[in-house]
């Protein structure tokens, strides 16, 4: 997923934060993880300005959804 | 013999070595890389599409119907198949894939499609890979929306 996250963040930039971690070298990913109850990886999660969730993604996500997901966020 | 000369010798006898080795490539020599959109009528045409991924990755999400047959199990897997019937072979980004389908070539199957972009560059959609139902959120005001990925390097 990596290529694809990339070109997002970069196309979203100022719109949308990414907040990437690597589960196994990141600690604070480790606790944001359970904060979020994420099993799996990779999990995507999409959050509004407010905090709210608006979606969560588990395993491989085409492109094109992930555009829709984060075009919906308010 | 002029250096002139000698630089036209030279071209012909490079071209006749390329054209001496294509001549000469094994019959069974039939990997063709393809574009998503191309993989995708591929898959609607009924080809046989093998996912040469890890189990756990396929299980996140894979091209609906393919199989899965991990690169350690690709020699053994394929000892069985017929190479008569065209193939698609994929990967995450195409590092594992293009191992694949040169093995497979090897081993003479006449028509191997690889998505040489790999499953990051699928448009269509996948099995397994899902929507879950949102959690309580326990996130704060921000000032923008935020995505959060969660991820390992497998």
């Amino acid at each position: 997923m990596k290529p694809v996250v990339d070109r997002l963040k970069a196309e979203y930039e100022g719109r949308v934060e990414f907040r990437l971690y690597n589960v196994e070298e990141s600690s604070e990913g480790q606790r944001l993880m359970q904060q979020y109850n994420a099993q799996y990886v990779p999990t995507f999660v999409f959050l509004n300005s407010d905090g709210t969730e608006a979606k969560r993604m588990v395993g491989e996500t085409p492109e094109k959804n992930m555009r829709a997901i984060l075009d919906s966020l308010k | 013999m002029d250096t002139k000369k000698m630089l036209i010798w030279g071209a012909v006898a490079v071209v006749a070595v390329i054209a001496l080795v294509m001549l000469l490539r094994p019959a069974g020599s039939g990997v063709k890389d393809v574009s998503p959109e191309r993989a995708a009528q591929i898959v609607a045409d009924g080809v046989r599409v093998i996912d040469v991924r890890t189990q756990a990755e396929y299980e996140m999400g894979a091209i609906p119907g393919a199989e899965n047959v991990p690169m350690d199990q690709l020699a053994a897997a394929s000892a069985n198949w017929d190479p008569a019937e065209p193939l698609l072979i994929y990967c995450t980004t195409g590092a594992r894939s293009t191992q694949a389908v040169h093995y497979l070539e090897q081993q003479g199957f006449k028509t191997v499609y690889h998505l040489a972009a790999g499953l990051v560059a699928w448009q269509g959609d996948l099995e397994h890979g899902s929507e879950v139902a949102p959690m309580p959120a326990e996130g704060e005001p921000t000032n923008t929306p935020v995505m959060y990925e969660f991820f390992t390097d497998w």
